[in-house]
């Protein structure tokens, strides 16, 4: 043998080491196990087989003013089928009339559905997903269908249940209605209501349960109960009235198209309770097509321009440096301070005219030469007069991303003031305010002096119970005295009114509405970009203002158009108009008894012609069809009417006083 | 001589008992494993704990006959049931049923046959018979070559069947030609290739390159009348082959689930992402089998009391992961018990093996220690991590009709072999 006695012994104990070894190694390894990362496992045991279970809970709604809905969350199911659960015997019993029934719901054929539900159940696929996103209506005909009706464990029944939010107003004030959008790395953003106000009151709690493992990604819950109940979220009633926020929304839309402009808002309060009653805020994407993008209307600060005008009269007015009755001199449209001009637009000047009158025309050079002239003692006392009127102060609203008002002060440094400050602040450059924030100034006008806060929000209800009621609250209980306000309301007025005001253009006989307009140079340092903010703020009825409402719309085309009252007024006069024919007259009749003259004698003619005529053939010409049906019909002879059109009867085949034979034709024409 | 009337049977009782043992307790574990409630019902088809009953049964009628037949048989008709049982792998080819990846099944009605856990038995007879005949010299290369053929012809048969766990089992008969007297170049060459492999693997080829020449230097330094240079160099060249080819290999001949498998238990992947996926795939049997042992601590949580095994968290927790099973229920001591209970039974089966006078017995006693042994390692390897994953059952211990009887018969004859030492004169 070629392997000697010791040689073999060797080998032996080779072997016999190794298989020694190796099992010394086993234990060695199940020590480790189970002593040394015995906790590091054992935790993750833990955590792998019992867990607590989040139950979403529902999100609150968002109602209009009337209760119409703006947001809700619907359930919406999905639901699949364990194709291996099902005993063999139920399964091919009921797998035809099963998929007959998903074929008579869905579009593919039965065979088709047999076929794939067949291959899952050889595939011993647990999860077959038959339909997504239906309603609960549509889930209980599901759960009804053959096999599906046996449930989860004998039938294979998966049912799948996820919330969407649904906006049953489409695509209107959804800035302002707001949503909760999480992307895929878990970032949250949440504009609007639904951002102020969407965890504090709409997102409710969740619920917890504990769940222990089963099998095979099989939980089951370890209790009856949840350990932490899920509690809905609460109802938000906001001041939206859908009727004005869908005018606002399409007038903005389609002036925003007529100009190309890139974006803009409008914004309608109630005067009384500045109650926001609108509020749209469109931008154009790269397609050209318009949609809510941000909420310009609170977060987008920009020079007022003109609008700002008011502002500065108001604080004139109030400490009687100036009169509206006091002339100025336009001096041909250009007023130069240190080097820098003041330009009308006409750019030759109005002569001498009256402050009221520079108001009107909006005369750059004749509001800021009374202004300059009035302030340039002292500054700091007109800036202290707009800081009593709170136009520093931000509306502290609860939509988030309101950015402060800017107005210059010589007594701050922070580089904002100069020698031009108090020039340029009188036509409303070098101040910046949102539209929001410009527009609560204007409702103050409107209301009498009492500056309200804008308000978004009625009240927040859990079903029927008040949670918590948004009251209206005052910032300024009067911005100035009554008489200047009274002037300012004349000023107003007469900038639609006057023939010569700038918004002469949005004038109507039916109703009054006053207001300022605003023609806003933008990026005015390079005049390559040189674009314009065109813009319009006032309230309607000019006597007893009911609205108020601004329309901001930035970088109109030039070529078309940009001087705010060709651009932006005419969104604020279709809202105005439209507010006041869409609300129905509302005239109590005290008492039937009180005959309108001229219904009166309208029914009297017809009755009187009825009467009179019985067998012979009236003239119904100029009556109307329906009248003159009425009274062929109702003759003693029985005549057959044809009648051509509708409307007014224009001919009638058998004339005037002409005897009529039973069953003869009379052919009536109307138009 | 009267063979008739002198004839001893003396069973090695030991190998019963521990035989017996493995699997009167593999029974327990899979009852365990397969439980899904309600009562139990001992001998049904309709459940694994069940079907297994009805297989251990069924081993005695095999014993009996196995411990019946002409002990002489086995070394006569070796060749023949090789044959045989190579043409059954063949076959697969043709009637085989595919059950996970695998075609290694025969489907007669509802049940199931794996062929190839036969053929170990059969290739054990056949190598026994090839090394024992009188004609061979296990040092000449005509004679190694015709052995290795032997044994290489199942081993490519069924990783041809996808059975790559199978394959490795082969890897066995080393051990059986080892103590045969092969000679010790080919335990150095093994063990340096798979030393090699895995530093290429794990360094890099370069510096298993490195390593390579160092200790080739060293050792042609110090022994420096044995061998000469040009060996030295072709030494060299094919270690430094080697570290590339295996870094070939990995890259662009194995699949990707065979490269995760070996990035995974090499610790190649830095990538905690990736690393992440890992666990939650392929990795999760293994994962969740870890878990399952260590949450059994030392004295387990019990029979029928392991949350993560009633609970169904280790998959084909029956057949491969039948050890994590003990692991939680019976905890340090009943693993202790179980990986004793193999060495013991391993062990023995050497010592019977040592003590035959036939080579035949001796060759066919080592094959069936070797072959339980590396069943044993890969399987409890695995289970706990110490090698790549690799499906293999736990040999007795497992669930399933096949493996059982395989190994039944791969004991039982060794036993009547044994038994009947004392009529070798």
């Amino acid at each position: 043998m070629a392997v000697n006695e010791k040689g073999i012994l060797n080998r032996l104990y080779f072997i016999a080491g190794c298989m020694f070894v190796f099992g010394l190694a086993v234990l060695l390894k199940l020590f480790s196990i189970q002593y040394i990362q015995g906790d590091e496992y054992r935790a993750l045991a833990e955590k792998r087989s019992v867990k607590y279970v989040t139950i979403p809970a529902n999100r609150g709604n968002v109602y209009a003013d009337d209760g119409s809905l703006l947001a809700t969350s619907i359930p919406k199911y999905n639901i699949a089928i364990d194709a291996v659960t099902s005993k063999r015997k139920t399964f091919e019993e009921y797998i035809k009339p099963l998929c007959d029934s998903l074929s008579g719901y869905l579009s593919k054929s039965s065979s088709y559905y047999e076929k794939e539900i067949r291959k899952a159940r050889l595939n011993k696929n647990q999860y077959y997903l038959l339909v997504k996103n239906i309603t609960y209506t549509d889930y209980i005909r599901f759960r009804n269908f053959p096999l599906l009706k046996l449930g989860a464990i004998s039938g294979g029944l998966i049912v799948e249940q996820t919330t969407k939010r649904e906006f049953p107003m489409g695509s209107i004030a959804r800035r302002t209605i707001g949503y909760e959008h999480i992307d895929k790395k878990g970032n949250v953003t949440r504009p609007g209501i639904d951002g102020a106000f969407g965890v504090k009151y709409l997102r409710g709690t969740d619920g917890l349960r504990k769940k222990q493992k089963i099998g095979n990604n099989k939980w089951k819950p370890l209790t009856d109960f949840n350990q932490v109940e899920p509690k809905d979220g609460f109802d938000v009633y906001t001041t939206i009235d859908v009727n004005i926020q869908d005018i606002a929304h399409h007038a903005l839309w389609e002036q925003l198209d007529k100009y190309k402009a890139d974006h803009g808002c409008v914004v309608v309060m109630e005067t009384k309770t500045g109650e926001v009653k609108a509020i749209s805020n469109l931008g154009r994407n790269s397609k050209g097509l318009y949609y809510e993008r941000l909420n310009y209307a609170v977060g987008e600060s920009h020079e007022p321009g003109s609008t700002f005008k008011l502002m500065a009269l108001a604080a004139a007015l109030e400490d009687k440096v100036i009169d509206t009755s006091d002339v100025v001199d336009t001096e041909k449209g250009r007023l130069t301070f240190y080097g820098k001009h003041v330009e009308d637009s006409n750019h030759r000047g109005y002569g001498k005219i009256s402050v009221s009158e520079a108001f009107e025309l909006s005369s750059n050079t004749g509001i800021v030469k009374a202004i300059h002239q009035a302030y340039k003692k002292k500054p700091s006392k007109f800036v202290d007069r707009l800081y009593d009127m709170n136009l520093d102060d931000s509306l502290d609203l609860s939509i988030i991303g309101e950015p402060n008002p800017i107005i210059p002060d010589p007594r701050i440094k922070n580089g904002r003031w100069s020698g031009i400050a108090l020039p340029w602040m009188a036509f409303g450059y070098g101040v910046s305010f949102t539209p929001l924030q410009t527009l609560t100034f204007y409702n103050a006008v409107a209301n009498g002096g009492e500056m309200v806060k804008p308000k978004f929000l009625k009240e927040v209800k859990e079903f029927d119970k008040v949670i918590k009621p948004y009251e209206k609250e005052v910032i300024n209980k009067q911005i100035c005295s009554k008489e200047t306000i009274a002037k300012l309301r004349q000023l107003l007025r007469n900038v639609v009114d006057k023939k010569h005001g700038t918004g002469h253009k949005l004038y109507s006989k039916n109703f009054s509405m006053a207001g300022k307009t605003g023609t806003c140079q933008k990026d005015y340092r390079d005049k390559e970009k040189l674009n314009y903010i065109s813009s319009f703020a006032g309230y309607f009825p000019a006597d007893n203002p009911k609205y108020s409402c601004i329309v901001v719309i930035h970088e109109p085309d030039r070529e078309i158009g940009y001087y705010g009252a060709d651009v932006s007024g005419p969104v604020f006069k279709k809202i105005a108009q439209k507010i006041f024919i869409d609300t129905p007259l509302i005239d109590e009749i005290n008492s039937l008894d009180v005959k309108v003259p001229a219904i009166e004698e309208e029914y009297e003619t017809f009755y009187k012609t009825a009467r009179t005529y019985k067998t012979i053939m009236p003239n119904v010409i100029g009556l109307p069809a329906m009248d003159a049906l009425a009274l062929l019909e109702n003759m003693d002879v029985e005549v057959k009417v044809k009648l051509n059109g509708n409307g007014v009867i224009t001919a009638q085949s058998v004339n005037k006083n002409e005897k009529l034979k039973n069953n003869q034709t009379v052919v009536l024409n109307a138009s | 001589m009267a063979r008739e009337t002198n004839r001893h049977y003396k069973f090695d009782w030991i190998t019963i008992i521990l035989f017996f043992l493995i699997v009167g307790f593999g029974w327990l574990n899979i009852l365990s494993a397969s439980y899904t409630g309600g009562d139990i019902d001992y001998f049904t088809f309709s459940k694994s704990y069940g079907k297994q009953s009805i297989f251990i049964l069924f081993t005695f009628c095999i014993i009996i006959v196995i411990l019946g037949i002409e002990a002489k048989f086995y070394e006569r008709f070796s060749s023949i049931i090789y044959i045989v049982s190579m043409l059954s792998l063949v076959g697969l080819f043709i009637f085989g049923k595919n059950v996970n990846g695998a075609t290694s099944w025969y489907a007669i009605g509802s049940m199931t046959l794996q062929p190839s856990e036969f053929a170990k038995a059969a290739t054990a007879l056949a190598v026994a018979k090839q090394i024992s005949d009188l004609n061979t010299n296990i040092n000449s290369f005509k004679d190694q070559i015709q052995t290795f053929v032997i044994i290489i012809i199942p081993a490519l048969l069924v990783l041809l069947q996808n059975d790559t766990g199978s394959t490795i089992v082969y890897g066995a008969f080393f051990f059986v030609l080892y103590r045969e007297g092969l000679p010790k170049y080919y335990l150095s060459l093994g063990m340096s290739v798979i030393i090699l492999s895995v530093l290429a693997l794990k360094f890099g080829a370069l510096t298993a390159s490195i390593i390579a020449s160092v200790i080739i230097f060293g050792y042609y330094y110090f022994n420096k009348k044995k061998v000469s240079f040009f060996q030295v160099i072709l030494a060299l060249l094919l270690s430094v082959g080697l570290s590339y080819g295996v870094k070939l290999f990995y890259d662009s001949i194995l699949k990707p689930h065979q490269q995760d498998r070996i990035s995974l238990w090499l610790r190649l992947e830095k990538d905690p992402v990736k690393l992440e996926e890992m666990k939650r795939t392929f990795a999760y049997n293994l994962n969740e089998s870890e878990k399952a042992i260590s949450s059994g601590g030392f004295t387990g949580k019990g029979f029928m009391e392991g949350t993560r095994t009633t609970g169904k968290f280790v998959p084909e927790q029956h057949t491969d992961y039948i050890f994590s099973t003990v692991g939680e229920e019976w905890g340090f001591l009943g693993s202790s018990f179980v990986v004793i209970l193999f060495i013991l039974l391993l062990l023995r089966i050497l010592h019977l093996a040592e003590s035959q006078k036939s080579q035949f017995s001796r060759v066919y006693g080592y094959g069936v220690a070797s072959i339980i042994f590396i069943h044993f390692l890969i399987n409890i390897g695995m289970v706990m991590g110490l090698i790549p994953t690799i499906g293999i059952p736990l040999p007795l211990f497992s669930y399933g009709g096949s493996g059982l009887w395989a190994f039944t018969i791969l004991i039982f004859i060794f036993i009547k072999l044994d038994s009947n030492k004392i009529n070798e004169w």
